[in-house]
């Protein structure tokens, strides 16, 4: 890359580090880490919660994805808006005016201990490990074009975020957000216009060549389990999936309650609901068109160096002949073809998966795009990993220390030695997701289960806090619920026993995001009739304040 | 809540939906024009 690249991407960095703390300048107990005193604005607050979900994924993965798939992808937040109206009318007042650091906290509050441990241990387990997948994937990506080592690409995106995490907590992580996103959009816009001036075709057969390859295709209204993004998977699928992550996930629940009140709170939420559809497809336009444009330019067989240098030392008598076939053919049908051939190759030859869809965007920016430009668009990748990995760092110290540590361990201490343990916290998971980075890298395999993984437990978890806000629901019902979610999701993801053949057949085939839908309503259902057989006027009153420690700390 | 807030989160809600009609409606009309 061209050195005033590197002072780009570098000069951010430094910049992005020296102003998160310096935002966060005047904090100095737990409420300040944690919840930013409650202070923060709602625009800010609602481009921090957009910002943490996008990760560096989204920025080369699912460009890249536009580029091979085209517009589908969208779909897959058909159902985000409503989920946002939903969780602005339900369990943003809940929690926010129950005063309390975690969501985990309230569900002791309506519950019992247990329900609440089970949930954040599961919230840390699951966060702890996409953390580190996070740092991944744009680390690995950095490491085959650039051909550094891994963890120096590891070190480039984490040791900023966490070092601006760990002294500024959520203020630092909010404001820090808030400029990153500016960066990302503003690098997005520039790489489309830039694509309008390098394609050498009107706008109209642009769309004209990306519509017959099929690429404008964001409906899909046949209704199935099995296919992935369809208009109904995203719309219903979506909206829980989407209900549980804004409204169950502490690293969203966290910045909300940081808002000045409830209805900045929720206002806060529609800053996504607005935004996410027209940025999503604008960052999946992105890839179409980089497809257009390698219909006027010469396409590499392999998107990712490394497997191509592989691939040509290994096997240089095939790959020659192949690339010349490639190069020489102008159906696309044909060239699709070779490309899927290669790909199998490069998977053969490195023993990974053959697939470089995540290599398609780096490749173009930093082949295709002029100087400066491609320096913004590295910046904005890194300042994507850092936001989404600053936003998980901070609520699993969060949760760490306040459903733990101040639970379980030391319930009586005071103010600043609850801030240091947090900074530590911080620390830890900082650590614990560069070594899990550095290493899930070769084990591409772990990647996928840590996707899956996360799946079993978000419809269960949405299920339980939707148990919450039913009065006859009790802490039995939703504890025993929880365990018989997240069990059926296990049994959809991987099979039932080999007895049930009829369903053993079908069941893994289930698209994921129906997945949530399965999880929340076996958790609501079983809940509820296991609440049927508790004494009658045992029903909890809500919210009661059971943590005094809480209460106190929240005036 | 205040009444105020109230409003103000339906008014928000209004405009949010239509902003969400005309983006679906966009994404239909390119998928009509070019890809059928």
């Amino acid at each position: 890359m061209h050195p005033l690249n590197w002072v780009i991407v570098i000069g951010w960095l430094g910049y992005v580090v020296v102003y998160g703390i310096w935002k966060s300048k005047g904090m100095k107990d737990l409420n300040g880490y944690v919840l930013a005193n409650r202070s923060l604005p709602w625009w800010a607050v609602g481009l921090s919660v957009m910002a943490t979900q996008l990760s560096a994924v989204t920025m080369i993965g699912t460009t890249g994805q536009g580029a091979s798939d085209g517009l589908r992808f969208v779909q897959f937040y058909f159902g985000l808006p409503l989920a946002m109206v939903i969780l602005g009318v339900t369990l943003v007042p809940f929690l926010h005016g129950s005063r309390v650091y975690t969501a985990y906290e309230y569900l002791e509050r309506r519950f019992d201990a247990k329900t609440r441990s089970l949930t954040a241990f599961l919230f840390l387990l699951s966060r702890g490990m996409s953390c580190g997948v996070i740092v991944a994937a744009p680390a690995v990506v950095f490491s085959a074009i650039f051909g550094w080592p891994l963890a120096w690409c590891v070190a480039m995106i984490g040791v900023p975020a966490v070092l601006y995490t760990i002294i500024g907590g959520v203020q630092a992580v909010t404001w820090v957000d808030v400029k990153q996103m500016y960066l990302i959009v503003g690098a997005l816009l520039a790489v489309v216009i830039a694509l309008m001036f390098q394609i050498p075709a009107s706008p109209r057969t642009v769309m004209q060549i990306a519509g017959q390859a099929g690429r404008l295709r964001a409906f899909d209204f046949s209704f199935t389990l099995t296919n992935q993004y369809t208009f109904w998977s995203g719309l219903i699928g979506g909206t829980f999936l989407m209900l549980s992550y804004f409204g169950t996930d502490q690293s969203q629940v966290q910045r909300y309650l940081a808002a000045k009140s409830v209805e900045e709170a929720r206002t806060s939420l529609l800053i996504s609901a607005y935004w996410k559809i027209p940025l999503q497809a604008l960052v999946l336009m992105i890839g179409v068109l980089v497809f257009v444009f390698y219909q006027f330019h010469p396409q590499p067989l392999l998107f990712n160096p490394a497997q191509e240098r592989a691939v040509q030392a290994a096997a240089p008598n095939v790959y020659g002949p192949m690339k010349a076939r490639f190069d020489a053919s102008t159906n696309r049908f044909e060239r699709e073809a070779i490309r899927g051939t290669a790909l199998q190759l490069a998977g053969d030859v490195t023993g990974k998966p053959a697939s470089d869809v995540n290599y398609i965007i780096p490749r173009f920016v930093l082949e295709h795009l002029p100087i400066g430009l491609a320096g913004l668009f590295i910046a904005a990748v890194i300042a994507a990993a850092m936001n989404a990995i600053s936003g998980e760092l901070n609520s699993l110290s969060t949760t760490s220390v306040i459903d733990f540590y101040r639970r379980w361990i030391k319930p009586e201490a005071s103010d600043a030695h609850f801030l240091v343990v947090s900074r530590l916290a911080t620390a830890f998971w900082g650590i614990f997701a560069c070594v899990v980075a550095t290493y899930a890298a070769n084990l591409g395999s772990l990647i996928e289960v840590v996707n899956r993984f996360g799946s079993f437990f978000y419809g269960s978890i949405l299920g339980v806090f939707l148990l919450a806000m039913i009065p006859r629901a009790g802490a039995l019902g939703a504890f025993v619920g929880l365990i018989a979610g997240m069990s059926v999701v296990a049994s959809v993801n991987f099979g039932l026993p080999t007895f049930w053949v009829a369903w053993h057949d079908y069941a893994p085939k289930i698209a994921y995001l129906w997945q949530n839908v399965i999880g929340a309503v076996t958790v609501v259902v079983v809940g509820m009739l296991i609440s049927q057989f508790r004494p009658r006027g045992a029903v909890p009153t809500l919210p009661a304040a059971s943590d005094s420690r809480a209460t106190a700390l929240h005036p | 809540m205040s009444a105020d807030g109230n409003t103000q989160f339906r008014r928000t809600l209004v405009r949010v939906m239509a902003v969400q009609i005309i983006a679906l409606a966009i994404l239909g009309l390119i998928q009509w024009r070019f890809s059928l």
